[in-house]
């Protein structure tokens, strides 16, 4: 059987037949650059682009829904087409993700152009936290009940408690930041202190992943980053990329640190910006969004489980989601959630090593699985029940 | 000669413009959305006109066969145009469409998370350290005499909502 796996995030998705290794990660959105006027660039046909000074994107995800569809559309014909995966889409079927509490008539046009329009030989739709847990309890062979999983991605963060691999819906919480938010505060921030910036998310966003990190001693991090000279070990220094001479942006060691652009190049002082940003996750109402943060959110989610879960809960926690990359994440989390649980409850973590990928791996071993085929939803089915059977069958 | 008799700090205060509650909020939400925007320019390629007309280079038109190419290139279009129309749908429809359902949780509104239950942080508008002042004229917050300067040159009331 020919299976594609599809984690469709709103930021980048993960595709891949069951068979490959690792998936491929593409931008889901059509981008237009400045400097060039002859054509667009259809999800990772950015990478042709030397310009990536500008960027204009066309997103399909809205708040972390799927809802401009054309643009979509255009960045599936090319994932599946003859560029790259050249999919026989009667023989294949498809493990496709979509976000929590999705809306009934996303589903549905979901279900429409799956298989209508591509025509599938069969679909799977599902959360890309369930392929997660379901990775996390093949590979451990102890099989633990419950799993809690945080998914913190591009449009916002979840949290998302599963017990014997069913999830848990009226304990999931969602708290709306997510790497675009931090990229475009980020963007905001340095435009009005420094340079402006607000027309390079592509760049700024290079900077919030080259530099940024969660700290584990906010307040005193601060004390260090309003120090001068050698004693602020905080400051760096981003070289800009002017895509003549530099290509990528860079930070400077830490030795070559003097806030002083050399020739012509264009620097960035990043300071106390480097772990504020971050720190949104954790204190969303830092900006004024009036929410818990991640932390707090995943203990509200324990709280509301019923008692004997609480520990199974704590005690097998899943980090995912590309936010998860930022230093320091893992043990800021750590300390958060510690300080918050009762205190005779272990708390452990795992964080993959690659938490943008996970869930797509989790697909893949899915697929392998000998009760897959019961999940998914052919065609046949499809044309004679309509988006009942797709109600019925999948736990989304 | 009695009314002469005023103080500069007191008649400056009394020019100052004051942004009441609902203009600092306003403001407060326009930031907030503003975190929300996929692109702070505009199209760079809005003026351009492509021509829809000339063929593009994978398409092979073969003669004999025009009528067949056509009808079923017509179909896959009215097919692209249904899903247009049929599938066009804003965030805030869906959201306005979920609560007529009105379907009992575990919903979309249900994940939601209330406040915080610890106090909040504030940091200085202009430096990002912690601050301990509010801008009387917007609410801003600001840490020193400096920032509070570059502040009312460059932000206060600048760009009033």
């Amino acid at each position: 059987m020919v299976v594609i796996v599809l984690d469709n995030g709103a930021g980048t998705a993960k595709v891949g037949y069951s068979t490959d290794k690792q998936p491929r990660v593409i931008p889901n959105c059509v981008t237009k650059a400045k400097n060039v006027r002859t054509r667009i660039f259809i999800g990772d046909q950015i990478d042709e682009c030397k310009d990536l000074s500008g960027l204009y994107y066309l997103l399909p995800f809205q708040k972390g829904y799927l809802v401009n569809w054309e643009v979509e559309k255009q960045v599936w014909d090319h994932m599946f087409g003859k560029d790259m995966l050249q999919v026989d889409f009667n023989e294949a079927s498809i493990i496709m993700t979509e976000p929590y509490f999705n809306f009934r008539s996303i589903q549905e046009a979901m279900n429409e152009i799956l298989f209508e329009e591509y025509q599938f030989k069969s679909v799977l739709r599902t959360n890309a936290s369930y392929l997660s847990q379901y990775k996390k309890n093949q590979d451990n062979s102890q099989n633990p009940l419950c799993t809690l999983v945080l998914d913190s991605g591009y449009s916002f963060s979840h949290i998302v408690p599963y017990l014997k691999g069913k999830k848990l819906a009226e304990a999931i919480k969602r708290v709306h930041v997510g790497g675009k938010l931090l990229t475009n505060h980020l963007k905001e921030v340095i435009s009005y202190r420094q340079l402006m910036v607000m027309d390079e998310t592509y760049v700024i966003n290079q900077l919030k992943e080259d530099v940024c990190y969660v700290s584990t001693q906010f307040m005193k991090d601060m004390e260090i980053a309003r120090k001068k000279g050698s004693e602020n070990t905080v400051m760096r220094d981003y070289v800009l990329p002017d895509y003549t001479h530099i290509t990528r942006g860079y930070v400077r060691p830490i030795e070559e640190t003097t806030g002083k652009a050399q020739g012509n190049e264009q620097i960035i002082r990043m300071n106390n910006e480097r772990f504020a940003i971050p720190e949104l996750l954790f204190h969303p109402s830092d900006v004024g969004i009036h929410e818990m943060g991640i932390a707090e959110a995943l203990m509200l989610s324990v709280e509301s489980t019923s008692k004997e879960m609480q520990p199974h809960l704590l005690g097998n926690i899943l980090l995912t989601g590309g936010n998860c990359y930022l230093p320091g994440f893992e043990e800021r989390f750590y300390m958060a959630v510690r300080s918050m649980a009762p205190t005779e409850f272990d708390i452990s973590m795992t964080l993959p090593k690659n938490p943008v990928t996970y869930a797509w791996e989790g697909g893949v071993q899915l697929a392998n699985d000998k009760d897959f085929e019961k999940m998914l939803v052919t065609r046949e089915q499809f044309e004679e029940y309509g988006h009942n059977i797709c109600l019925e069958k999948f736990d989304v | 000669m009695a009314d002469k008799r005023e103080s500069g700090r007191v008649k400056e205060l009394q020019q100052r413009r004051i942004l009441d509650e609902p203009a600092r909020r306003r403001r407060q939400r326009k930031a907030l959305e503003a975190l929300e925007q996929d692109n702070f320019q505009d199209d760079p390629h809005a003026d351009l006109k492509m021509s829809k007309k000339a063929p593009k280079f994978e398409e092979s038109i073969e003669i004999g066969n025009i009528g067949q190419i056509s009808s079923a290139k017509k179909k896959k279009k009215n097919r692209t145009e249904y899903f247009k129309y049929r599938l066009k749908k804003s965030f805030a429809a869906l959201i306005e469409e979920e609560q007529l359902l009105s379907t009992d949780p575990p919903n979309y509104f249900s994940a939601s998370t209330p406040p915080s239950k610890f106090p909040e942080r504030h940091f200085c508008a202009v430096c990002g350290f912690p601050s301990s002042y509010i801008c009387v004229s917007c609410g801003s917050r600001y840490c020193s005499v400096k920032c509070l300067g570059t502040h009312q040159d460059t932000r206060c009331l600048k760009w009033t909502a």
